[in-house]
Parts: C-alpha cells; sequence; structure tokens
C-alpha cells in the first residue's frame, strides 16, 4: 500500500481504536441497520410494492427512533457517575453508560416504538395514499343520479300545444254520423 | 450496602466488559433474546397462539444472530483484519512484524499485565517458549510497563467494531432467516400457525358470505 495513504489510515485507526464508548457500536449497528434493512426489503421481489414501501418505512422509522434513544440512554445514565467519589468515577460512567444502552434496548426503545410509530405512519399513510378526486358525474356513466320520488301527472289535457282538439266527452257523446 | 452497590456499578470487570465491542454486542443481543419473547409473552392483546409464534421467533432469530456473530463474524473479523493489516495496509510497519497473528498479541496483552517475576515463569514454559520475537521477549523479561502497540490493539478494536457492524446489520439477519422457517417447522409452530390462519381465513369467508 502507499506510504502517505498508510499514514493516514494509520491515524484514523488510532481515533477509531480508542472509541470505548458502549453507545458508539451500539449506534452504528442501528444506522447500518437502518440504511441495510429498508434497502433489502425493498429488493424482495416477491412483496407488494406497497407492502415493501410500508415495511421499509417501519424499518427504517424502528432504527431512527433507536439512534437518539441510544445515546440519551447511554448518557443520562453516565451522567450518574457524578455521584460516585472521584477515585470511581471513570469506571462507573463506563459500567453506567453500558447499563443505559441495555436498558434502551430491552425497555425504552421497543415501548418508545410502540407509541410513535403507528401515528407517525398513519399520519405518512395519509398522505402517500392519493386524494379521493372529484368524478365527473355526467361523463363517466357509471354513477347513478340519486332518485328523487317522483310523480308523474297526467296533463295530456292541459297541454295548450292542442288547445283547437276537442275535449274527449265531446267526442264520445257527439260522435259525426253516429258512428 | 450502599457501598456495595457503588462498587459493584464501578467494579473494573464490568468495565472491561462494557469496553470490548464483543463482549458488549453479545450481552446486549443475549438480552434481547431473552427480554423480547418475555415482552410478547406478557402482552395480554395477542391470541396465545400468535403469542407463542411471535416469541418463538423472535426468540430464534436473536439466538441465530449471537451465534453467528460469536462463532462466525467475529473470528473471521478478528483474524482476516490482522492479516489484512500486516500484509496490505500496514506492511512495513514496524510494530506488526513482531506477532504472527491476533491471537498472539492478545496473549502478550495479558502477560503485559502480570508482574515481571511472573512472565518471566510463564515464558519459560513449553507453550511460549519459541513463541515471541526476541524484542517482545526481552520487553516483557525486563521492563515493568512494556510496550502497548497501540496500532495492533486500535486495528483489531477497529475491525471488531467493523465486524459487528456488518456483522449484526447484513450478515446475521441473512443466517437467520434462512434458520427461522425450518426450525419453527421443526417445532410444530409453522404448522400450527398455518392451520390457524387458514381456519381464520375460512370462518371470515363464511362470514363474508353470510
Amino acid at each position: 500500500m502507499n506510504e502517505a495513504a498508510s499514514k493516514v489510515l494509520e491515524r484514523v485507526f488510532l481515533k477509531l481504536g480508542n472509541l470505548h464508548k458502549p453507545i458508539y457500536p451500539v449506534m452504528m449497528i442501528a444506522a447500518v441497520k437502518g440504511i441495510c434493512r429498508p434497502a433489502f426489503t425493498m429488493m424482495d421481489k416477491t412483496e407488494e410494492p406497497e407492502t415493501k414501501r410500508y415495511t421499509a418505512l417501519r424499518e427504517g422509522l424502528t432504527e431512527i427512533i433507536a439512534i437518539p434513544t441510544y445515546f440519551a440512554c447511554g448518557k443520562v445514565s453516565a451522567s450518574l457517575a457524578n455521584l460516585f467519589p472521584a477515585k470511581m468515577r471513570g469506571n462507573a460512567a463506563t459500567n453506567l453508560m453500558f447499563m443505559g444502552v441495555c436498558a434502551a434496548a430491552l425497555f425504552a426503545i421497543p415501548a418508545l416504538c410502540s407509541v410513535a410509530i403507528k401515528p407517525i405512519m398513519d399520519v405518512l399513510h395519509k398522505k402517500k395514499s392519493p386524494q379521493p378526486q372529484m368524478q365527473p358525474i355526467l361523463l363517466s356513466g357509471t354513477v347513478k343520479p340519486t332518485k328523487f320520488p317522483v310523480k308523474y301527472y297526467n296533463n295530456f289535457h292541459s297541454l295548450n300545444t292542442f288547445s283547437s282538439r276537442m275535449p274527449d266527452t265531446y267526442r264520445l257523446n257527439n260522435r259525426i254520423g253516429g258512428v | 450496602m450502599l457501598g456495595a452497590i457503588t462498587s459493584a456499578i464501578a467494579n473494573p470487570h464490568l468495565t472491561k466488559v462494557a469496553e470490548n465491542t464483543i463482549t458488549q454486542v453479545g450481552i446486549e443481543t443475549t438480552l434481547k433474546a431473552i427480554g423480547r419473547p418475555t415482552a410478547i409473552l406478557i402482552d395480554n392483546d395477542i391470541s396465545a397462539d400468535t403469542k407463542e409464534y411471535a416469541a418463538a421467533k423472535e426468540f430464534l432469530y436473536q439466538a441465530t444472530c449471537l451465534v453467528t456473530y460469536l462463532f462466525l463474524i467475529v473470528p473471521v473479523f478478528k483474524k482476516g483484519g490482522f492479516k489484512l493489516a500486516k500484509n496490505v495496509l500496514f506492511k512495513n510497519h514496524p510494530e506488526f512484524q513482531k506477532f504472527e497473528n491476533a491471537k498472539e498479541f492478545e496473549y502478550y496483552t495479558k502477560l503485559a499485565k502480570k508482574s515481571v517475576a511472573d512472565r518471566k515463569l510463564t515464558l519459560q514454559k513449553e507453550k511460549v517458549k519459541d513463541k515471541y520475537h526476541p524484542d517482545v521477549r526481552k520487553d516483557l523479561e525486563t521492563n515493568e510497563k512494556p510496550e502497548k502497540y497501540p496500532l495492533i490493539s486500535s486495528t483489531i478494536g477497529v475491525f471488531n467494531l467493523l465486524g459487528s457492524v456488518l456483522g449484526l446489520a447484513v450478515l446475521a439477519p441473512q443466517v437467520s432467516h434462512a434458520f427461522i422457517h425450518p426450525a419453527l417447522r421443526l417445532i410444530g409452530l409453522e404448522e400450527k400457525n398455518k392451520k390457524h390462519s387458514e381456519k381464520a381465513e375460512h370462518s371470515n369467508k363464511v362470514d363474508t358470505k353470510a
């Protein structure tokens, strides 16, 4: 390998190798899971596109919730080390952070997910689903017009169109030639 | 009582466990394998059959992830990472030339924590008689605080981290998905669940027609 590249890599490795805090690996795992799992789900050809999108979104959201939860639980529990005597503080901070991470994995993340994911998914799903459009009623031909109670009148006699026409009673009683 | 609790929390052995990526991730996954199925079984909103199926599936998923991680990913990344660093990434680095493999370095770090007299005794044993580079051996036998080789320990740490991330996020789920369904069928939960769902479907059909 190139000398300069090797030097850069050495510096990077020395820095990364000193990340001993328990929150870093779990946060990194959650971040990679948040990218890879939805990607794998979307690549699945056996599922329907809508189901795939829903599952991928759900998986992504779970990991998005997990990252800050790990961080917050770890940091908050590590801050409790200030209550310890100065001699023990260093070890106590690391151990408490580890306990916080375990508590987050066991209780905090499942609880937060069950509370937060459903409303978020509902909002996102509503936004994504197409709005019902106005149907062109007259052109569609499929929509039946509303039926109102219609009363039919035999208003034939009242029509002025045939004003010169003799009334039926007159015609029946005064038949020409008695026929 | 309070003193016992504080000393338990500030225990240096626990700190070592917490600072080691492999043990930390291993413990966390074990807790998940116990805790998540328990949480499913406690839930009263799910039917008994579904609970049993979901809990078994979750347990098998976490357990296979753990086994894959500990017995496949960790050794591969640790050994492979050290080899890659020694032969390619830091080929001419003097630190890497003094050790044959990652196992040898780990044994060295264990020895370095002992007293000089103890180290001398250990180094005379058959097992490690011709094991170490002369410089390393001399360092262990004479110096109270021998060299720490920060680049090697950092490299092992980085590859552990990389293995944990890639292993748990990408590789282990694939292995466990391949294993879960045959295992569930072997226990008899998959068939049961299928029958249950078929029953539900059948009852649904009857309901719709009625």
